[in-house]
C-alpha cells in the first residue's frame, strides 16, 4: 500500500490493519525509528570513549545501561523487525498470494514488538545484551533486569509467531503453478531464517524463564551457590544466538540476491548454488554456538568440535560471495544507490568473514575474546553487510512503498560517508582489541595507541551519524515531496519491478 | 549443481584454506593445552572488583602479582561472585573466572617488567577498573633457567607493549 | 562432475600435506628446548593467518574492484544499446 505522507490515510486505518503491506510498513517504520534511537546511544558511547576519563557519563552504571540497551535495540528491534517487515511486504507478492497465511497472527506478532521494546527501554537494564548469570541473577539491579527478561521474552514469542507465519505462507500458500525452485532467492532466505528461528528460539525462551526464577531465588539453575552452573546459561544462550547471527544475515543475503541481478541486468549466476548455500547455512548454523565460550575453560575436544563447526559455515558464505561477483561479471551495472550499498556490503562481508575465521582459531581466542576485536568484528557484520544491505533495500523498495523516488545524490553521499565511516570505526576497533582493550568499559588505560585509535573510531562514528542524518532527511523529504516514480521501472534499468497494485488493505 | 568448473575450484580452495587454518590452530592449541609438570601453581581469585593471588608456598597477594622470569606457572582461576576473566594482554593469556569452577592456564613469563592484569568479562559497576599489576622479576640465582625459553628475545617486539606503558602511567 | 570433485580432493590433499610439513617443523622445535612461549606461538599463528587473510583479501578485493570498474554501465565497452552478455547465467 502506498504510503502518502501529505494526504495520509487515517492513522487508525493503518494501525488496525491486518494487510501484509500495512504490517510491513509498520515493521519498517518501527524498526527504523529504533535504529535511530539505538544509533543515538552508540554515538554517546563513542563520544564517551573519545578520551579516557569521564566525558558523557557521570558513572559507569549509566554507561553499562546504555550499551546494554544499544545492543538489545540494534539486534532485536532493528535487524529482526526490519527483515520481518521486508518479508511481509514481499513474500506474499513473491509467492503470489493475497496476504500472509494468518493476517491477524501477523498483526499480533508485530504489536508484541512495541510492548517488548517499551519494557527494554523503560527498564534500561545493565546486564549486557547477553545477560550472563550470575551477574544477571545476583547483582543486576531490578526491576530493570526483570523488565529486560520479559521484554526479550515477548520479542522472542513475536519472532516465533512471525516465523510460523512465513513458513506457512511460503510452503502452503504459494501459487500452485509456482514450484519451489522458481521462487526468488529472497523467499528462500526468509524460509531459512524462519526455520532457524523456529528451531533455536525456544531454547532461549526457556533460558529466560530459568533466569527469571533464579532472580526470584526459587531456583538455582545458574546459581553456583545453589548447585547450578552459570555456563549452562551460556550454552542455552548461544545455542539460540549463534544461529540467530544467521537470522540476522540471511535476509540481508536474500536482499542482495534481489538487487544484484536487477542492477547488473543479468540473471543470477547460479540459482541452485544460492539455495544450496542457504540450506547449508541453516544446518551448519547450529554447529558452532560454543565458539563464543572458548575462554570459559572448555576442554580441548569441545573447542576442536566447535572450531570445526564454525569453519564449516564458511564455504556456504563464500559460495554466496562467489555467486554475487559472478553475477556482476559481464553485466552492465547501473550504480544506483541500492547496488552501491550492496557492493559496499559485500566488501565488508568479506572483511567480517575473514575476521571471523581468524576468531575461530582456538588459540587466537586468547587475543581476541571479549576485547574490542570482537566488537569490531560483529559490528562489521551488523553495520557492514546487514545494515548496508538493509539501507540499499530501503532505497530499492522506496518507490514501491511511497510511489516516489528518493534523492539519488543524497543517497550516494550517505553511502560514501557510511562506507568510509564503517571502516574507520570498526577496522580500528579490531586493532584496539589486539592492543588488549576489553569491551564494555567506560574508561581505558590512557596510553597513546589506545587514545589515538579510539579517537579515529569516534570520528568514524560521527561520519556514520552524518550519513544517518542525511538518510533520515532523505526518507522523510522524499516520501512527502519526492518526484513521483515510474512504477513500472523506477530505476530505468528495464527490469521487472514488484507488483505495486496491491491497494486493497481491507478484508 | 553443475555450474561450471570455476565454482568447484573456488569451493575447493576455500575448503583447503579452512583445513589449513583449522589444523594449524589445532596444532598450536595442543601445545598450549598441556602445562609443564613442574609448573608452579598460583591460585587466582576474582571478586567484584579486585584480584587476589595465592602462591604455592602460601604467600598471598592482593592487587599485585610477583612472578619470577622463565619459570612456568599454572594459574588456577576461580571467582567468588560473578564471572570475571583473568587477562594479561602482554602475555596473550586469558581465561574466564567462573564461580564454582577452577579453570587453569599456564605460561612462562619470558619478559621482566611491570605488566597489566585486567578483567575482560563484564562484571558490573567497576569492571573497567578491575585491574592488577603483574611484576615479573629476574631470577635471583640467574643463569641456569635463562636458556630454557626459546627465541624469546628474537621475537620480543611482536607484541604491542601496552601493559608496560599502562602500569608506568 | 566427477573431475571437479577429484579436483577438490586433490586440493584438500595438498593442504593436508603442507600442513604435515608445518606440524613436523613445530614439533622439531620442541625437542631442542624445554618451554615454548605461548605468547610467541599465539602471535605467530596470528600473523600466519593474517598472511592468509590478506592474500585472499587482495584477490577478492582486486576482483571486486575490477568488476566494478569494468562492468559499470558507463565503461566505454558497455556503451550503446548492447544486450547483456550471453552465457554464464542460469535462466530459470
Amino acid at each position: 500500500m502506498v504510503l502518502e505522507v501529505r494526504k495520509p490515510r487515517p492513522l487508525w486505518e493503518i494501525l488496525f490493519s491486518t494487510h501484509h503491506t500495512d504490517i510491513g510498513l509498520l515493521y519498517i517504520i518501527f524498526s527504523l525509528t529504533l535504529f535511530f534511537l539505538g544509533g543515538a546511544l552508540a554515538i554517546s558511547i563513542r563520544t564517551e570513549l573519545f578520551l579516557p576519563g569521564a566525558q558523557v557519563f557521570e558513572d559507569a552504571n549509566t554507561f553499562n545501561r546504555v550499551f546494554t540497551v544499544h545492543g538489545t535495540t540494534m539486534l532485536f528491534l532493528w535487524v529482526i523487525p526490519f527483515a520481518a517487515g521486508i518479508g511481509n511486504y514481499l513474500i506474499p507478492i513473491m509467492v503470489r498470494y493475497k496476504d500472509m497465511a494468518w493476517p491477524k497472527l501477523n498483526a499480533v506478532a508485530f504489536w508484541m514488538i512495541p510492548v517488548g521494546a517499551a519494557l527494554v527501554w523503560l527498564g534500561f537494564a545493565d546486564t549486557t545484551w547477553n545477560a550472563y548469570p550470575p551477574y544477571s541473577i545476583l547483582r543486576a539491579p531490578g526491576p530493570a533486569a526483570e523488565m529486560w527478561i520479559f521484554g526479550l521474552k515477548i520479542l522472542g514469542i513475536s519472532s516465533i509467531l512471525g516465523a510460523i507465519n512465513f513458513v506457512v505462507t511460503i510452503l502452503k500458500m504459494k501459487h500452485p503453478d509456482l514450484p519451489m525452485m522458481k521462487l526468488p532467492l529472497f523467499t528462500w532466505s526468509i524460509l531459512s531464517t524462519s526455520l532457524i528461528i523456529l528451531m533455536s528460539m525456544p531454547t532461549f525462551a526457556a533460558a529466560l524463564i530459568m533466569l527469571y526464577t533464579d532472580r526470584l531465588g526459587v531456583s538455582g539453575f545458574f546459581n553456583p551457590a545453589m548447585g547450578g552452573d552459570p555456563l549452562a546459561y551460556q550454552h542455552l544462550f548461544w545455542f539460540t544466538f549463534h544461529p540467530e547471527v544467521y537470522v540476522f544475515v540471511i535476509p540481508a543475503i536474500g536482499m542482495i540476491y534481489e538487487i544484484i541481478p536487477k542492477f547488473s541486468r543479468k540473471p543470477i549466476f547460479s540459482y541452485t548454488s544460492g539455495i544450496t548455500a542457504f540450506i547449508l547455512l541453516t544446518i551448519v548454523s547450529f554447529a558452532s554456538w560454543a565458539h563464543h565460550m572458548f575462554a570459559t575453560g572448555m576442554s580441548f575436544t569441545e573447542k576442536t568440535v566447535f572450531m570445526i563447526g564454525t569453519l564449516a559455515a564458511v564455504p556456504a558464505s563464500a559460495m554466496h560471495i562467489f555467486n554475487w561477483i559472478a553475477t556482476m561479471w559481464g553485466g552492465r551495472i547501473r550504480f544506483k544507490a541500492p547496488i552501491a550499498f550492496v557492493v559496499g556490503g559485500i566488501i565488508t562481508f568479506f572483511l567480517a568473514g575473514a575476521g571471523g575465521v581468524v576468531n575461530s582459531a582456538m588459540p587466537l581466542d586468547f587475543l581476541t575474546h571479549d576485547s574490542y576485536w570482537v566488537v569490531g568484528h560483529m559490528h562489521l557484520f551488523l553495520m557492514g553487510i546487514i545494515t548496508f544491505a538493509f539501507v540499499g533495500f530501503i532505497y530499492y523498495l522506496f518507490p514501491l512503498i511511497t510511489g516516489r523516488m528518493y534523492n539519488e545524490r543524497a543517497a550516494m553521499i550517505q553511502f560514501w560517508l557510511m562506507f568510509i565511516g564503517v571502516f574507520l570505526v570498526f577496522v580500528t576497533q579490531h586493532l584496539l582489541g589486539l592492543y588488549g582493550m576489553p569491551r564494555r568499559v567506560v574508561d581505558y588505560v590512557p596510553v597513546e595507541p589506545l587514545i589515538i585509535m579510539n579517537q579515529i573510531s569516534t570520528v568514524g562514528a560521527y561520519m556514520l551519524l552524518v550519513g544517518m542524518g542525511i538518510f533520515l532527511f532523505n526518507l522523510i523529504k522524499s516520501a512527502g515531496w519526492g518526484k513521483p516514480a515510474n512504477m513500472e521501472d523506477p530505476f530505468g534499468i528495464r527490469e521487472k519491478y514488484y507488483d505495486y497494485r496491491r491497494r486493497e488493505p481491507h478484508h | 549443481m553443475g555450474h561450471g568448473t570455476l565454482e568447484w575450484v573456488y569451493v575447493g580452495v576455500v575448503v583447503a584454506v579452512l583445513i589449513y587454518i583449522g589444523a594449524d590452530a589445532w596444532n598450536v592449541e595442543t601445545f598450549l593445552d598441556h602445562a609443564p609438570e613442574d609448573a608452579q601453581v598460583v591460585k587466582v581469585t576474582a571478586q567484584q572488583w579486585f584480584w587476589t593471588f595465592e602462591h604455592e608456598d602460601g604467600r598471598r597477594e592482593l592487587g599485585e602479582l610477583h612472578l619470577v622470569k622463565d619459570i612456568p606457572y599454572r594459574f588456577e582461576v576461580t571467582s567468588l561472585d560473578v564471572i570475571h576473566s583473568f587477562n594479561t594482554p602482554d602475555f596473550a593469556m586469558m581465561i574466564d573466572a567462573v564461580p564454582g569452577r577452577i579453570n587453569s592456564i599456564w605460561y612462562v613469563p619470558d619478559q621482566a617488567g611491570e605488566f597489566l592484569i585486567q578483567c575482560r568479562e563484564y562484571c558490573g559497576f567497576s569492571h573497567y577498573q578491575m585491574r592488577a599489576k603483574l611484576f615479573v622479576e629476574e631470577p635471583a640465582g640467574g643463569g641456569e633457567q635463562e636458556a630454557q625459553v626459546t627465541n624469546a628475545s628474537a621475537t620480543n617486539n611482536l607484541i604491542p607493549p601496552l601493559g608496560a606503558a599502562a602500569v608506568a602511567s | 562432475m566427477v573431475s571437479y570433485s577429484a579436483l577438490v580432493l586433490i586440493l584438500v590433499l595438498i593442504a593436508v600435506l603442507t600442513l604435515l610439513g608445518v606440524n613436523s617443523a613445530a614439533f622439531a622445535q620442541e625437542t631442542t628446548e624445554r618451554y615454548l612461549s605461548a605468547r610467541i606461538e599465539i602471535w605467530a599463528l596470528f600473523y600466519r593467518l593474517m598472511v592468509v587473510a590478506f592474500v585472499i583479501g587482495a584477490v577478492v578485493m582486486g576482483t571486486m574492484t575490477y568488476v566494478i570498474w569494468r562492468f559499470r554501465e558507463s565503461h566505454p565497452k558497455n556503451r550503446g544499446d548492447i544486450t547483456p552478455a550471453a552465457g554464464g547465467g542460469a535462466h530459470h
